[in-house]
């Protein structure tokens, strides 16, 4: 009598796990990999575009802005347009600030600028710290040093 | 006598209780002070009050257009100074050197003897707190060095120097917490002396370069 009823129950139940297995693997959706507004608003506050066409120029801005900014150069590579450098929070010689630039000429005669900066292995989100590092370049690349 | 006895321990509660007291207040102080040394973030890329200083301390000019021969000048006191040049990119002027020594000092090594005795004491007493500090081993001096056009026609040029060091701790005893060697303290070398020494050899290089031909 029992095995009956459990007989009768068996299709209905494989059934369900068969439709259950077909559904579980989650399809990606096409916008997986697509950047979402976080991301491109860090990237936006990391980016800047100057009226600059000699990317050397660029590059030594960069690293005079960096070296005011008590930074010690790590590595430079003109081709790729890429500075890297490091410094400590003074005066706590415990945490360090990493930052990665790059320089990239755009169409029109304009120069893009991009920081990545680190704060212990950590990214940094604040606009604030980006507005403070462009407003540094700005000062070291454009106006006269004697 | 029971009188005597019950004050004497009236006034060792109490300075139990003074000392935890300040103890408590130490905490809390160490405790704010982190606070306070946390760098804010809107202060982080922005040119802090020393910055003119200290370019001023690291930086030198040369009245030279040859910025080729200033970079290879540099990398030949540095040599001089005993660095091995680990970086260089003669486009931008850059150059990196870094040489390894010794970073025992007596002051320290007199300091963990004295402590170690000191700890030994308190240990024959029961007490157990054997304490070996870890005293500096090592050290990486590293020097980062950049040359800068100054003028449009590239007539004189400016050599700007970083000099830093990376220290690595030894290994040492805490009571029963042995502490492993290799920690790393890492700090800015600010003595102006040592930048003065550098570019009175650069000077003297460059001159010497300058009327060879």
């Amino acid at each position: 009598m029992r095995s009956e009823v459990d007989v009768r129950w068996l299709p209905a139940l494989v059934l369900g796990l068969a439709l259950v297995a077909c559904a579980s693997p989650p399809q990606p959706t096409p916008d997986l990999l697509a950047p979402d507004d976080a991301q491109m608003n860090l990237r936006n506050m990391q980016t800047r575009s100057f009226d600059l066409t000699d990317r050397n120029q660029a590059l030594r801005g960069v690293i005079a802005a960096l070296q005011d900014l008590g930074f010690i150069i790590e590595r430079a590579n003109e081709p790729l347009g890429l500075v890297t450098g490091a410094r400590f929070a003074e005066p706590r010689w415990t945490d360090v600030v990493g930052i990665t630039v790059t320089v990239r000429p755009q169409e029109g005669g304009k120069m893009l600028i991009r920081a990545n900066a680190i704060f212990n292995n950590e990214p940094i989100t604040d606009p604030q710290i980006y507005q403070n590092f462009f407003a540094t370049l700005e000062r070291s690349m454009f106006i006269g040093r004697n | 006598m029971p009188t005597t006895t019950r004050s004497s321990e009236r006034t060792a509660r109490a300075h139990a209780g003074r000392w935890a007291r300040l103890a408590a207040l130490l905490a809390g102080a160490a405790l704010l002070a982190g606070c306070v040394a946390q760098p804010k973030p809107e202060e982080l890329f922005r040119l802090s009050p020393e910055s003119p200083a200290h370019q001023a301390v690291q930086t030198r000019r040369f009245e030279t257009s040859n910025e080729t021969e200033l970079l290879s000048a540099s990398a030949a006191v540095l040599q001089d100074l005993g660095y091995q040049i680990t970086e260089s990119v003669r486009e931008l002027g850059f150059l990196r050197a870094a040489k390894e020594r010794s970073a025992r000092q007596y002051g320290q090594e007199i300091g963990r003897f004295l402590l170690f005795v000191v700890s030994t004491l308190g240990l024959a007493s029961g007490s157990n707190t054997l304490i070996l500090l870890p005293v500096d081993l090592h050290q990486q001096i590293n020097a980062s060095l950049v040359t800068r056009r100054l003028d449009a026609d590239g007539s004189r040029h400016e050599v700007r120097i970083l000099f830093y060091r990376i220290v690595w701790k030894s290994d040492g005893t805490s009571g029963n917490q042995w502490i492993a060697p290799g920690e790393q303290k890492l700090q800015m070398i600010r003595d102006p002396e040592v930048y003065q020494q550098f570019f009175a050899r650069l000077s003297k290089a460059v001159f010497l370069e300058a009327h060879k031909i």
